[in-house]
């Protein structure tokens, strides 16, 4: 199949190109979902085609098709080269990209265990296990688990030499416990919400879980929150576990931070970025504390890989350090206008997908704390875990964000729960009233499998390392 | 696309080869090109052919699912093969009741030779208009154009056969001055149909009249929502209310309180994909029959839509409203939403505001705050109008609102005559039918510095 990539890529060339690259996907998905003591559904999905993207008359076309069949590649091509043309039209100037190595390489995800290969019942028999555990209580309306696995076989071929292989697989899983009494709903999941936690990893990640260590308490909480009260509004210290700190810094770090947002090129469906060209290395983002890095190169985090969808080698780059923000995430196209070359973040969710600039492994630097310390410490506030709900505007600034519950902390120590926790702030001022991080014993990458951008819509694999951090005065809501 | 013969004929013969008890296909094929622009240049420029085919596969009622998006005779026999496997490796499943019978399908008229073979080319055309309508007040023009074609066919060994080719054609444009933006959308089956200009006219104008934009503080306030504005809503309500999984769980506000009134008398909201203003699939992706159903009805809670499980497991028949089976846990989900019309005109409307907001569209709007209530939060964007004593009287900050909808639309004091289709972000075939509304009280929480 290499033959016929790099045949295609002969052909561009032939046809005058100012640049191409074509990526072969194949993507083999396997999703398995449980709802109280009935398998829901088992699902396994075989996913392919070519991607090819090209810069002709100065201007980008890309085209994408299923069929893998002979001649099927060079039709794609010369569609590429007619959306190109199409785009030159309305062009102000012609695409230039930053300069990168040239590779020939392979990389592969390291695992222990390939869950392809794992029984279909043992996987099974783990989320009714879990499901069993969750139901024991009449309480408890609905119990839902899931895992998912992806196997994603890539090669990427450009114009410019490079000839890149990658073989990635990523796992996960979680659930959810749904407790009902009368009009009363509450929700509790783990190891997060909305699907559980990821990784680029084997089924060894499903086995380090805990899933069924951890259904007890998930179930008694959820049915404690039927009875407790809303959360009073008002301001105060708050403490945010780590996963619904993962969604803090996904949204109001990670997506402000992209390049492609700043320069008006994403304004149509997911906006701005209050995070303009002029603050770089002026804007004190936050706290002296507050370090962020989005660096694709962490074992087994979600948003890992070899080299991103232009072929360039993936990477760590600074974007907030000790407070000041300092720097964006590029493409080969974006990064000139910061006078720098790409830090690697273009990624596609598929082969019929054009590579955007994506979070990849967007982390906030574990601090010195612990988190038993950090309780006692806190004279009076709340800790709220596990988001539930989150909307910010489209520069990045007005945030609302809910999580599942919440406890009081009074005189150091965690006391009475509160249903529907919510919190508010704008961003800037928010990561300015940072004062403690815990350490990174309590630091943990947590991977999220559904970051939605681009039109037409894509949903990339992200992750976000975090541990718990506390927040001085921040503006609690009330659901009402 | 492939065509209805040639799906038909490959998948018999897939399904031929198969000993399953059951088996059905869904086929949905999809040909598109999306041209997005920003900075009124195009710097994204799609096409894109895909077919997906899934088998789902009973032996007795445990069932199977594998599909993949090669139509070639050896990849659909090695998707019909994995699903068979699963299907004997899985638990049974009790509420599952058989495939879809054979029914009446209604003829949908939702293909346009015009729109299916527009090019590149013919899109960055029109799209020169829409940035010279910019350029006259110096204002970046930003959106998408999308337009193309697909096919859904659904098979099953109970003699299912039902197919549907559809076009589609979309447009979203943004107009962004110094301090200033204004939004509008359209879409239809016909290109054609799409007043481009007009469009990009109406986002000049909202950029235009909402230039030095006024700083409110949070508050009620009574609010004009433009269709764009309530279709957002109407995307949220779909899952966290109208939907079959959310009235199972009992998150949705419906759920033990059908017959109960929970909205105003003059609101009904329908699921309705047979109408010409919102055209869908005439079927579902189990072969069932699209139905029109009432949600509520003049304020009152109805029910929600079904699909064959959702619908067994509630002691009713399937309405025809299931998702495509890789999805299906998901249960079943209204795309094709409308909300009742009312008598006015959207001049009138405003006119009758003395004091209040007008609401282009809405941004970032989560519905999982506290579903039982459809307590939902979002930000305005790109037209926030202060109104006073009936008039548009510039432009205002944008607000972030933290409400209830079953507050807000008890609270709705009138509807436009006039309906606008927006579309629906999951999908081609899916959008939102819906008028301008004037609200009484809507409250917002939070305000921004733009």
């Amino acid at each position: 199949m290499k033959d016929k990539l790099l045949e295609i890529i002969e052909y561009l060339k032939s046809k005058g190109v100012d640049y191409a690259d074509i990526r072969l996907v194949r993507t083999e998905t396997e999703r398995l979902k449980v709802k109280d003591v009935t398998v829901d559904s088992i699902v396994h999905d075989v996913d392919q085609g070519i991607g090819i993207r090209v810069i002709a008359d100065g201007a980008w076309g890309f085209a994408a098709s299923s069929s893998v069949k002979s001649g099927s590649f060079r039709k794609t091509a010369n569609r590429a080269l007619q959306v190109a043309k199409a785009s030159a039209l309305t062009k102000k100037g012609n695409v230039i990209l930053a300069e990168t190595e040239v590779h020939q390489d392979h990389y592969e995800t390291a695992f222990e265990i390939d869950p392809f290969k794992i029984r279909l019942n043992k996987k099974i028999d783990l989320l009714l296990k879990v499901n069993k555990l969750l139901k024991r209580k009449k309480l408890i309306h609905m119990a839902e688990s899931q895992m998912d696995f992806f196997k994603i076989h890539q090669i990427f071929a450009s114009t410019e030499g490079s000839l890149i292989e990658q073989d990635i697989l990523q796992s996960g899983g979680g659930y959810c416990a749904t407790a009902v009494d009368g009009s009363e709903v509450q929700r509790r999941s783990y190891p997060t919400s909305f699907g559980g936690d990821y990784a680029c990893a084997g089924y060894e990640f499903i086995e380090g879980l805990q899933l069924l260590e951890n259904a007890e308490r998930v179930r008694e909480e959820a049915i404690a929150l039927l009875k407790a009260p809303p959360m009073p509004a008002g301001a105060a210290d708050v403490i945010l576990g780590g996963s619904q700190m993962a969604l803090q810094v996904h949204e109001s770090c990670g997506h402000p931070s992209e390049l492609d947002r700043v320069l008006g090129t994403e304004i149509s469906l997911a906006g701005g970025s209050f995070l303009s060209l002029d603050q770089v290395g002026k804007l004190k983002y936050g706290s002296d504390i507050v370090n962020i890095y989005a660096d694709a190169t962490v074992p087994g985090g979600l948003g890992s890989f070899g080299y991103d969808d232009e072929g360039v080698k993936a990477q760590r780059a600074p974007i907030v350090e000790k407070g000041l923000f300092v720097g964006y995430l590029t493409s080969r196209e974006t990064a000139p206008v910061v006078d720098q070359k790409s830090n690697g973040t273009m990624r596609a969710d598929g082969w019929n997908s054009l590579p955007l600039i994506r979070m990849t492994n967007h982390n906030l630097e574990p601090g010195d704390a612990k988190i038993d310390d950090l309780i006692a410490d806190t004279e009076g506030g709340y800790m709220l875990e596990t988001n539930k709900s989150w909307s910010i505007d489209d520069k990045r600034l007005n945030f609302q964000f809910g999580c599942e519950i919440a406890w009081k902390i009074e005189n150091g120590k965690k006391g009475q729960i509160y249903k529907n926790p919510l919190y508010t702030g704008m961003t800037p001022k928010f990561w300015n009233s940072c004062d403690a991080i815990c350490d990174k014993s309590h630091w943990h990458v947590w991977g999220i499998p559904n970051c939605g951008k681009g039109e037409p819509m894509q949903t990339a694999h992200v992750a976000h390392g975090a541990a718990p951090t506390r927040f001085r005065q921040i503006e609690m809501g009330v659901s009402k | 696309m492939i065509g209805q013969d040639k799906i038909y004929t490959m998948i018999e013969k897939v399904m031929a080869s198969s000993k399953a008890d059951q088996i059905e296909a869904v086929v949905i094929g999809d040909s598109s090109g999306l041209t997005r622009f920003a900075n009124s240049y195009i710097h994204q420029n799609v096409a894109v052919d895909n077919t997906k085919i899934t088998f789902r596969v009973s032996i007795g009622s445990k069932i199977g699912t594998a599909s993949c998006n090669s139509f070639v005779l050896t990849d659909l026999r090695r998707a019909l093969k994995s699903a068979t496997t699963i299907a004997k490796r899985q638990k049974p499943n009790p509420d599952f009741d058989g495939f879809a019978q054979p029914a009446d399908y209604p003829k949908m008229d939702t293909f346009d030779q015009k729109t299916s073979k527009f090019s590149p080319k013919q899109r960055a055309s029109k799209l020169k208009r829409v940035f010279a309508k910019g350029a006259k007040y110096d204002y970046d023009m930003a959106g998408a154009f999308s337009t193309g074609d697909g096919e859904v066919a659904v098979l099953n060994s109970n003699g299912v056969r039902c197919y549907q080719q559809y076009t589609s054609a979309s447009i979203n444009t943004i107009a962004t001055g110094e301090d200033s933006s204004g939004y509008a959308s359209g879409v239809s089956v016909k290109v054609d149909d799409l007043d481009i200009p007009k469009l990009a006219d109406v986002a000049v104008k909202k950029c235009r009249k909402s230039r030095n934009p006024k700083s409110l503080e949070p508050g009620e306030y009574e609010v004009i929502l433009e269709p764009a504005a309530v279709s957002e809503l109407f995307e949220w309500l779909s899952f966290i209310a109208f939907g079959s999984k959310a009235f199972e769980d009992n998150s949705s506000f419906l759920a033990g309180r059908i017959g109960e009134k929970v909205m105003g008398e003059n609101i009904t909201i329908a699921d309705d994909a047979l109408v010409p203003a919102n055209p869908g699939l005439g079927f579902d992706f189990e072969g069932v029959p699209k139905q029109r159903i009432e949600m509520i009805s003049n304020g009152v809670a109805k029910g929600v839509v079904h699909n064959l499980i959702s619908a067994k497991r509630a002691g009713t028949k399937s309405t025809g409203h299931g998702l495509p089976p890789e999805e299906a846990a998901e249960g079943a989900v209204p795309m094709n939403m409308q909300l009742s019309a009312g008598e006015s005109t959207a001049d009138e409307l405003i006119g009758e505001v003395e004091n209040g907001l007008l609401v282009t569209r809405l941004h970032y709007i989560n519905g999982f705050l506290d579903p039982r209530v459809a307590l939902m939060t979002g930000m305005t964007r790109d037209g926030l109008f202060l109104i006073k004593n009936g008039k548009l009287r510039g432009g205002a900050r944008n607000l972030r609102f933290t409400d209830s909808m079953l507050d807000v639309f008890s609270n709705v004091l009138g509807m436009t005559s006039e309906r606008a289709a927006v579309a629906a972000w999951w999908g081609s075939m899916a959008c939102m039918y819906v008028p301008t509304i004037r609200v009484g009280k809507f409250k917002f929480s939070g305000k921004t510095d733009f």
